[in-house]
């Protein structure tokens, strides 16, 4: 009848979130300081996702032990980059200016970019969709 | 109230208005309540009714700027786990990336011949439709500066979760990995939170398009900058 095992479970879970956030935050360190010693192009952190994802391929880092930790970080994306959108105070003059301009631009530019897109990819789909089936048809036929 | 109390206070007001925000949304579906806009304006409206320097805004919220790269990192687990999708519609997913890629550059290049912008505005532009760990990263090679290409990385976002309804009707758009594809290429991560509310698949392909679009644009961006800004 305790709440004590739930309370107990609860803070162990955050202890794993904490701990897996940690060796993601050291991996991408990692491949940072790569990165810069070898004066890659490619950024640190492109570098850190190709690392993880072969880690996880062979297996060599399990699916459950950054499951927690990869989720919470990509869930909350959007509080890590507030701090960048606020500091457009600092071009105020700018957006006080164009703002209708700014407006029109990314309405335009945002119904460009999903029409001309799903138009192609609905076609293209439906097509590797039906390549899919046929040759699904195919390996029964052969049976 | 002393400098560092108040950017304390800076970094507990933004982890609050952020979680309040999800926690209304997830309960009270309207576009308004989506974190991506009302977010950044109520602490952006918060920190100009106080007149907070931004130095002192910035002193411990910045920790969680530093975020954007583990973040980047964790991309590489839903890639792992939906290998299978990857492996089932490789053409769709590939076709998807390019030409998001291209019609956000080319719609850039045209749009701003007729509709006039400052040139650090334009070049911020460029590459808004992609996530904002790829775009603060990319923007440079065109002249953009990273602050304000997460601004317009947000506003592209917010506009793509409002228009995508009624394009997809317009265009007759049905197909889930049509609608997925479209919006993660075009919205990234906004994108992606509306492509889970049409279904699972459709989630899941447009946050897949969303990781490629963006390390696509990472690496092509010096290549891609010869072209065009």
């Amino acid at each position: 009848m305790s709440p004590l095992p739930a309370v107990k479970s609860r803070s162990f879970k955050l202890l794993q979130l904490l701990l897996q956030v940690a060796f993601l935050c050291l991996l991408a360190w990692f491949t940072h300081t790569i990165a810069v010693y070898l004066g890659s192009p490619i950024p640190g952190a492109v570098l850190g996702m190709t690392l993880l994802l072969i880690l996880l391929s062979f297996k060599v880092v399990p699916e459950k032990a950054v499951n927690l930790g990869a989720s919470w970080l990509i869930a909350d994306l959007l509080l890590f980059f507030i701090p960048s959108v606020v500091a457009v105070l600092k071009y105020e003059p700018l957006f006080e200016k164009y703002g209708l301009n700014i407006i029109a631009v990314v309405i335009l530019g945002s119904s460009m970019v999903l029409l001309g897109t799903g138009f192609v990819v609905d076609r293209i789909f439906r097509f590797e969709r039906r390549l899919n089936h046929r040759r699904r048809q195919l390996i029964l036929a052969t049976r | 109230m002393s400098a560092t109390a108040l950017s304390i206070v800076c970094l507990a007001l933004t982890l609050f208005c952020y979680y309040a925000c999800k926690y209304l949304y997830l309960r009270h579906r309207v576009w308004w309540l989506a974190p991506i806009f009302l977010v950044p304006l109520v602490v952006i409206g918060i920190v100009a009714l106080f007149k907070i320097d931004l130095p002192i805004y910035f002193q411990y919220t910045h920790l969680l700027v530093m975020l954007l790269a583990p973040a980047t990192v964790a991309f590489a687990l839903p890639i792992y786990r939906e290998r299978a999708l990857i492996q089932k519609y490789p053409i769709t997913i590939f076709s998807g990336v390019v030409a998001g890629l291209f019609l956000g550059m080319f719609s850039s290049w045209l749009l701003i011949k007729f509709i006039p912008l400052p040139t650090e505005l334009a070049h911020s532009f460029i590459v808004r439709s992609i996530s904002t760990p790829f775009a603060v990263e990319a923007t440079t090679s065109f002249g953009g500066i990273p602050e304000l290409t997460a601004v317009m990385v947000v506003m592209t976002g917010v506009v793509g979760i409002l228009i995508c309804e009624p394009i997809f009707k317009l265009a007759r758009i049905r197909t889930s990995l049509g609608r997925g594809v479209a919006l993660g290429a075009s919205a990234h991560g906004a994108g992606a939170s509306k492509a889970t509310e049409y279904g699972r698949e459709e989630g899941v392909v447009a946050s897949l398009t969303m990781i490629f679009a963006g390390v696509s644009m990472v690496l092509g961006a010096p290549f891609f900058a010869i072209f065009v800004g």
